[in-house]
């Protein structure tokens, strides 16, 4: 059994703090190296069927290093896989996925539409890293479905985002025919596979998120404590220590309820879900905070606040916005405390 | 596993008590000062007698000797049954005993500690007009005599903030005795009696026409040298013994009530017909998600105390984190009920959540200021934990 401290050291060992963003192709070889993509495959399946606490430890150390190897809609594909009752080649495709071949899930809504013979058009949005990607994890009116991304009436059509941590893009559809043989659920399955996945990226991107707070925070006061303003470091000054107090209160109070969350296989799907919410709001606060409290130069292209900054930003939209997931919390509380 | 089951069966064995004993009227009984002292009084009384009072004494006690995790397994099934929060009896069971247990007499521990069980209750006389945030630059002056053959301490002066002062048989008193040196090295500890000669206590009116609060006037009051907890000039180590006394149990038993309380707010939600208004929905989501953030914050505290990990701050964190969502808790309450909450309602006393939205709004700044404001928290977790330093102390206006 592998203790979680021991995944978190190893990840910050291959991930050094002082390195935000290592480039993508080398960190996604280093990802697969490092068996992270066996971490949630189940030891029946030949991984080391860990649980989410183990993910989630891994999913913070990528959001504290602003890591651009795609691991969250990599994990999320594969358990679409995993979960998979429907699709022919199911060993194979877990065998060349946890090895390191790319097939995301999406992380943003589908609008497509299915024609009379069964041919799909429109837009999937949301596939983080598109180019490395062999097949999309796509939710479609007729089901969950593997969508190769060299199949005919499948284009890939990349969207720049502000966030140069990642790259979107849409995957696009035109009369594209889906392979019965792909295909991982049917419509009614979609619903129960949506249930799984759901929580499993919620998770996923809170750790991000508190993952990428944290070293905002450490950078806040590393730099307020060098930062020679009026003959004293600028943390002296109380009007800013406590703010950057308040960042440390928010961090760590939605830090307790995401691994409380992560530990408990009980956790309710909006339980789950709020916890995004909350997550998302604290990194944005912490940011946001990090830029004002840097000052000009954190302003400046050259500084790494930005880089925060716009990955907090995304993530507020990733699989569910901030409003979107409060008024499911507060529509299911409301219902739940009738 | 032994552990888990054994705090499983302390667990239903507090359950069965509370559902054959909690008492289910006590808001109604708690609409003056006096009948909520009154189910205080019983509440705590049957809890000695049930042997869930005072689990955190030693084990000579009935009803003491419990772990920390027991300890918490209660406070849990109290929160969540909603019964009364033993408010009155809060500091001679907490801060009282935690200071006579560490640091008093073999004497005064047999005199004083047996009565606090019998009901006797205690208040704090620490706070002074001059001295809150900055308790050490307290002034209330004791001059050491001999009266009637007797080594006395003559006491003058004034003490502020004191919870229940108003009904209190005793005080845990801070006196100067010197001016010499350091502010902190002048300090003596006190056990005071109330009923002494030249002791006159009156209730803070608060805004929301609560008293929990009082001010207690010290007019040539004579305290025995024997009523001494430690030694001359050392009353500030003692007075840490005292602060440190409860940690992380209370935060934890009520942010669970708040968390029960939510149903208040869906009530409120349904009452005015905003089940479909989705900026309200999104407001209780948000509300639902700090609430149980704070509820894991105070858990994993707790946990960690439970391990010995605490570290300085941590508690700062837990307790700005409650009085935070207390805020947000109350202040949604006041503004989904409209014009309502501005007519004035009877309020219910030693209950934060209590429904009567404003009078919760304006109770919730006991939280952000008593016990070590916020601002007082956000500065030890910028000095202690994040090590920002502290700002120079000599200045000159």
């Amino acid at each position: 059994m592998i203790e979680l401290n021991e995944l978190t050291d190893a990840a910050q060992k291959a991930f050094p703090a002082d390195k935000l963003s290592p480039a993508r192709d080398a960190s996604w070889e280093l990802t697969a190296e490092m068996g992270w993509m066996m971490v949630r495959l189940p030891e029946d399946d030949g991984g080391l069927g860990l649980d989410r606490e183990a993910s989630t430890a891994i999913h913070f150390e990528m959001g504290r290093v602003l890591s651009c190897a795609p691991l969250i809609p990599a994990q999320l594909g594969l358990q679409a896989v995993i979960a998979s009752q429907t699709l022919a080649e199911r060993a194979d495709w877990l065998e060349r996925l946890s090895a390191g071949e790319y097939a995301p899930l999406h992380m943003l809504p589908a609008n497509v539409d299915v024609a009379a013979d069964g041919t799909v058009s429109g837009t999937v949005g949301g596939v983080l890293e598109g180019d490395m990607a062999v097949a999309v994890v796509a939710k479609l009116p007729t089901g969950y479905a593997l969508i190769p991304t060299d199949a005919e009436g499948v284009e890939l059509i990349e969207r720049p985002v502000w966030d140069p941590s990642r790259r979107l893009f849409d995957l696009v559809l035109t009369g594209y025919a889906p392979d019965p043989a792909l295909m991982l659920s049917d419509a009614e399955g979609a619903a129960a596979l949506h249930d799984i996945l759901g929580p499993e990226a919620h998770l996923a991107l809170a750790a991000d998120c508190l993952g990428g707070a944290t070293a905002a925070l450490a950078l806040t006061v590393e730099y307020l404590g060098m930062r020679k303003q009026f003959d004293r470091p600028l943390a002296m000054f109380q009007a800013l220590k406590h703010r950057v107090a308040d960042m440390k209160i928010r961090i760590t109070t939605a830090e307790a309820l995401l691994w409380s969350r992560a530990r408990d296989p009980q956790a309710a799907r909006l339980q789950i879900a709020g916890l995004k919410a909350l997550a998302t709001d604290v990194y944005q606060f912490v940011t946001e905070e990090m830029i004002q409290l840097h000052g000009g130069i954190g302003l400046t292209e050259e500084h790494q606040c930005h880089l925060f900054m716009k990955r907090a930003m995304l993530n507020l939209q990733l699989c569910g916005s901030l409003d979107w997931l409060n008024e499911r919390v507060g529509a299911e509380a409301l219902a739940a405390l009738s | 596993m032994t552990d888990t089951a054994n705090l499983e069966a302390l667990r239903s064995e507090v359950r069965s008590f509370l559902e054959a004993e909690k008492p289910t009227d006590w808001r109604d009984a708690s609409r003056t000062q006096e009948d909520f002292v009154q189910t205080q009084r019983d509440w705590f009384a049957r809890l000695v007698q049930a042997g869930y009072a005072i689990p955190h004494w030693p084990k000579e006690f009935p009803g003491g000797g419990r772990s920390l995790a027991e300890q918490k397994v209660i406070y849990e099934e109290l929160a969540k049954a909603d019964c009364p929060r033993l408010l009155l009896s809060f500091v001679s069971t907490y801060h009282a005993f935690a200071t006579l247990h560490e640091c008093a007499s073999e004497a005064q521990k047999a005199q004083y500690m047996p009565r606090i069980l019998e009901g006797e209750t205690w208040c704090q006389g620490f706070s002074e007009p001059g001295a809150g945030s900055d308790l050490a630059a307290l002034k209330c002056k004791a001059v050491r005599e001999v009266r009637d053959g007797q080594e006395v301490y003559v006491v003058n002066g004034q003490k502020i903030w004191s919870t229940m002062a108003q009904f209190a048989d005793m005080c845990l008193l801070l006196v100067r005795t010197s001016s010499e040196g350091v502010k902190q090295a002048g300090i003596t500890y006190l056990l005071m009696d109330m009923k002494t000669p030249g002791v006159s206590v009156s209730p803070i009116h608060q805004i929301q026409g609560d008293e929990e609060f009082a001010e207690i006037f010290l007019d040539n009051v004579v305290i025995p040298v024997e009523q001494r907890v430690g030694e001359e000039g050392k009353g500030w180590a003692v007075a840490q013994a005292t602060l440190a006394s409860e940690r992380g149990l209370t935060l934890m038993e009520l942010s669970y009530r708040m968390r029960g309380a939510l149903s208040r707010v869906a009530s409120l939600i349904r009452e005015h017909g905003r089940e479909q208004d989705r900026g309200v929905l999104r407001d209780f989501g948000a509300l639902v998600n700090e609430v149980d953030a704070v509820c894991a914050i105070a858990d994993q505290f707790l946990d960690n105390r439970i391990k010995g990990l605490e570290r300085i701050g941590d508690a700062s964190i837990v307790k700005n984190s409650y009085s935070r969502a207390l805020r947000a808790y109350s202040k949604l309450g006041v503004r989904l009920g409209g014009i309502d909450e501005q007519y004035v309602k009877p309020i219910t006393f030693g209950d934060l959540n209590t429904g009567n939205w404003m009078a919760d709004f304006m109770n919730s700044y006991a939280w952000s200021i008593a016990g070590g404001s916020e601002e007082v928290q956000r500065n030890i977790i910028a000095e202690r934990m994040l090590e920002m330093p502290r700002e120079p102390k000599n200045w000159v206006l």
